[in-house]
């Protein structure tokens, strides 16, 4: 009760809650923009920081934090793009039913569940800290490649019909992440000498190629594209009934995001993923999952939120960020002179009531300012095609750029564009091309660095029993999946020998 | 709350020098440009983007010119280097050097690399301390040698990322004393600091600025520091020279310019980071970061910078990171 106390004092005698609800409208924003990724609406505000009163100053990067991962979402929904990382996931259900003419539903279960997601990742950061950060510490190599595994496990549901296919895609993302310096030895691998592929290739920067630009070539390529969209979208949040049947998937989110939140390194695409397969194997109607589920949405949308509140229990409890967007978050701490790590809960407990304080600002304010400000979104999808077209053309070059002022990276947008045009015309799923690109670098240098451990020796990844536990985890979702497939297709197969089927 | 007092007090001493330097003032140059620019390859908040932005509150009065910091990041320094390769040498633009400018150009094929920029002045060196958790049996490096010695797998050595300057310590370190553990690779200060602290490696090398609140918590414990002498700080952490082992890190910070720079500029900032580092102000922020005060002037500087690219080159030819 002193915490509440000392966070309602801070609140109301500081500009801290102008700071929150500011923050988040610059982070929806942030994150709504293809190519500005949370990391990045952080890094830009920053500077304006350092003048300001140290908790306004973190309460206003923390709440940027929280928008831009729900921002994420708006693009994905309504032009097939993530805008940032941890949207991936929404793409697909959130475009499928904007399609259908449902993109103001969409956009209304992706914020009710973002604010869900956010509030009870919130509550954990809260009241459980301490025990969080145990699990962060319990987490050594071969247990993160364990982890990897699991997530890649996902690549069954995600493939969408062709198994085959998607595992093509999985592996072309394995060979993207290879892209860069080598995790152990140090040397370049496949950077052809070009500095701009020393650190690897931005995620963001295949995700909006892939999505983004192979949607501006397919439309070109429609001949009746001059033509108006007719359907108007408008926000629609879900009814009391409506939310009974998302509280599951939205559970499953927030749960995934808190667990991946709390380990550095893991983040939200990760948690997005992993979410939306789980949400897809507790649902009754998993079917409809790929062809616009209210479920698929509000899982990882629930989960990118619930992580960007704990991925700040590594910060607060060790000074370890466990995201970039943490990292920046750090930055600013430490520009004000506040150090992050065991003493700050000792040392500046107003600092963190005031952070928890404006970080339930935040959220709660996120579901106004998200309907406010999806009015001139939405206005603006519902332009005429041309000129919509042209707009996303501009504003993703300009945010790819962005990113480090870099004309090579529009070059290599327009390399992933028709990467994915060609994956496009060939019907190869995205999301399992997402997956091995975010996955890859996690495995394979967790993977190696397990082996250093041992000399070689693999026994190390059924002694460590939480690797052990994760990988026994995968093997069951694959052959359960697996399984499961092997009897639809008999099933079809009796059907289909037996006559046509009744309509 | 403290940045805000800290500039209150700073503008005070302002003037108080404005008055009190007026006589010094007729007698320095006076420096050519109004805006000085200072690029750092660092993203805002990261490590060099603080002491630059720290220092050049102080810097501005020292020289009696403004001064801004401007972040370009990407390509892990090169796309810095090449603005500051094409930006005239007349003394409105410097870069925030680190020893990352120097691994990037050699690692790569760069249109523009180090050898385009020179030296101008170097103002820091940041100590590398070597350290284990606080409840490790390890009291000492010569213990830590000898358990070594007995079982090379028992004890892994953990270091930041494959290519930096502590994975060359710690190779340096092995053939040193002759021991051959492991050298782990993280993807960062966090993610090793992690692994020293749930047991996965042994020992590690790190900064006093990136540790000191695990420090400070009582959760790591110093064994060592790389420096000529013991620091200030930490009294009673031996250097590893005294523990028989000839050892002295030199990661540097500092400023580097365009190449052809003008004689009396790189004068002027000999003048001027002397001036800063005496600063009482700045002096209490970078004795609590335990930075290492360690003024050179730009011929110096480049000598050394020069001899730190040879030194690193053959290190990465040595461990196959890069071939030639």
């Amino acid at each position: 009760m002193d915490g509440f106390s000392t966070a309602w004092n801070i609140l109301t005698t500081t500009p801290a809650v102008f700071a929150a609800i500011g923050g988040v409208a610059w982070g929806i924003i942030g994150g709504a923009l293809p190519g500005i990724s949370p990391s990045i609406a952080l890094a830009l505000l920053l500077p304006f920081t350092y003048g300001m009163d140290p908790i306004t100053a973190i309460v206003l990067l923390g709440a940027t934090y929280v928008g831009a991962e729900y921002g994420g979402s708006i693009p994905a929904i309504l032009i097939n793009t993530p805008g940032t990382n941890a949207a991936a996931a929404t793409v697909v259900d959130g475009y499928y039913m904007h399609r259908e003419g449902r993109g103001g539903e969409a956009l209304g279960i992706s914020l009710q569940s973002g604010v869900v997601g956010g509030m009870i990742g919130l509550i954990f950061l809260i009241a459980f800290t301490e025990p969080l950060s145990r699990v962060a510490l319990s987490f050594n190599f071969p247990a993160y490649f364990a982890l990897g595994i699991l997530g890649l496990s996902v690549i069954v549901s995600l493939s969408n019909g062709s198994l085959v296919k998607g595992l093509m895609a999985a592996t072309f993302g394995l060979m993207i992440a290879t892209i860069g310096t080598d995790p152990l030895s140090g040397v370049s691998r496949f950077t052809f000498g070009e500095a701009e592929l020393l650190t690897g290739i931005e995620y963001v920067i295949v995700m909006v190629g892939v999505f983004a630009m192979s949607e501006l070539m397919m439309t070109a390529n429609t001949p009746d594209w001059g033509k108006t969209d007719q359907t108007q979208t408008r926000i629609k949040l879900p009814t009391f009934r409506k939310w009974r049947k998302l509280w599951r998937a939205q559970g499953i989110g927030s749960g995934v995001g808190i667990f991946e939140g709390v380990m550095p390194g893991a983040g939200g695409s990760i948690a997005a993923f992993m979410s939306y397969n789980e949400a897809k194997r507790w649902s009754s109607e998993p079917e409809k999952f790929g062809k616009g589920s209210e479920e698929g949405i509000a899982a990882p949308e629930a989960a990118n939120n619930a992580v960007a509140c704990t991925a700040l229990v590594p910060v607060l409890s060790f000074g370890i960020p466990g995201s970039n967007s943490a990292a920046i978050l750090m930055g600013g701490m430490l520009i004000h002179g506040l150090q992050p790590g065991p003493m700050l809960f000792q040392k500046e407990p107003e600092f963190v009531y005031g952070l928890f304080g404006g970080l339930a600002v935040a959220n709660i304010s996120q579901l106004f300012l998200g309907i406010l400000m999806m009015t001139p979104a939405l206005w603006l999808v519902n332009r005429p095609k041309p000129f919509l077209m042209a707009a996303i053309f501009g504003l993703v070059f300009s945010g790819i750029y962005s990113i480090h002022n870099s004309t090579y990276d529009l070059y290599l947008v327009l390399l992933f564009g028709l990467m994915g045009y060609l994956m496009r015309v060939f019907a190869f799923p995205f999301l399992p091309l997402v997956l091995g690109l975010v996955l890859g670098y996690l495995v394979e240098a967790n993977y190696r660095r397990s082996l250093e451990l041992t000399s070689g020796d693999h026994r190390i990844f059924w002694e460590t029993p939480i690797a052990l536990g994760l990988l026994i985890t995968a093997a069951l979702f694959v052959t359960g999946s697996a399984l499961r497939d092997i009897l639809a297709a008999r099933k079809a197969a009796k059907r289909v020998a037996e006559g046509p089927a009744p309509e | 709350m403290r940045l805000s007092l800290g500039q209150i007090t700073g503008r005070g001493l302002m003037a108080a020098t404005l008055a009190f330097g007026l006589s010094t003032a007729a007698q320095a140059q006076e420096y050519p440009h109004d805006t000085v620019t200072l690029v750092t390859h660092s993203s805002a908040g990261g490590g060099t983007d603080v002491f630059l932005r720290e220092m050049v509150g102080f810097l501005g009065k020292a020289m009696g010119t403004t001064f801004v910091v401007e972040n370009v990041t990407g390509g892990s320094g090169s796309n810095a280097m090449a603005k500051l390769a094409q930006s005239p040498a007349d003394g409105s633009i410097f870069y925030g050097t680190t020893p990352t400018y120097i691994n990037t150009s050699l690692l790569s094929e760069l249109e523009y690399d180090f050898t385009d920029l020179e030296g101008v002045a170097n103002v820091f060196m940041d100590p590398q301390i070597v350290f284990v958790k606080s409840d490790s049996p390890f009291q000492n490096l010569t213990e830590l040698v000898e358990a070594a010695k007995a079982d090379p797998a028992a004890v892994l050595f953990g270091v930041t990322t494959p290519g930096s300057l502590d994975r060359q310590v710690m190779e340096q370190f092995k053939s040193l004393t002759g021991i051959t553990s492991p050298v782990i690779t993280h993807d960062g200060g966090g993610e090793l600091l992690i692994s020293v602290l749930n047991g996965t490696v042994s020992v590690a090398i790190g900064e006093v600025q990136e540790l000191s609140a695990q420090i400070e918590a009582g959760e790591i414990r110093l064994l060592a520091t790389y420096t000529e002498e013991r620091l200030p700080n930490f009294p009673d952490v031996p250097t590893a020279r005294e523990a028989g082992i000839d050892l002295v890190v030199t990661k540097f910070r500092g400023l580097a310019g365009p190449r052809g720079l003008p004689q009396d500029i790189k004068d002027l900032w000999a003048a001027g980071i002397d001036r800063v580092l005496a600063d009482p102000e700045f002096k209490a922020w970078y004795e609590a970061q335990s930075l290492v005060p360690t003024p050179m002037n730009a011929a110096d500087y480049e000598v050394f910078l020069n001899k730190f690219a040879e030194d690193q080159k053959a290190f990465l030819i040595q461990y196959g990171i890069m071939s030639q």
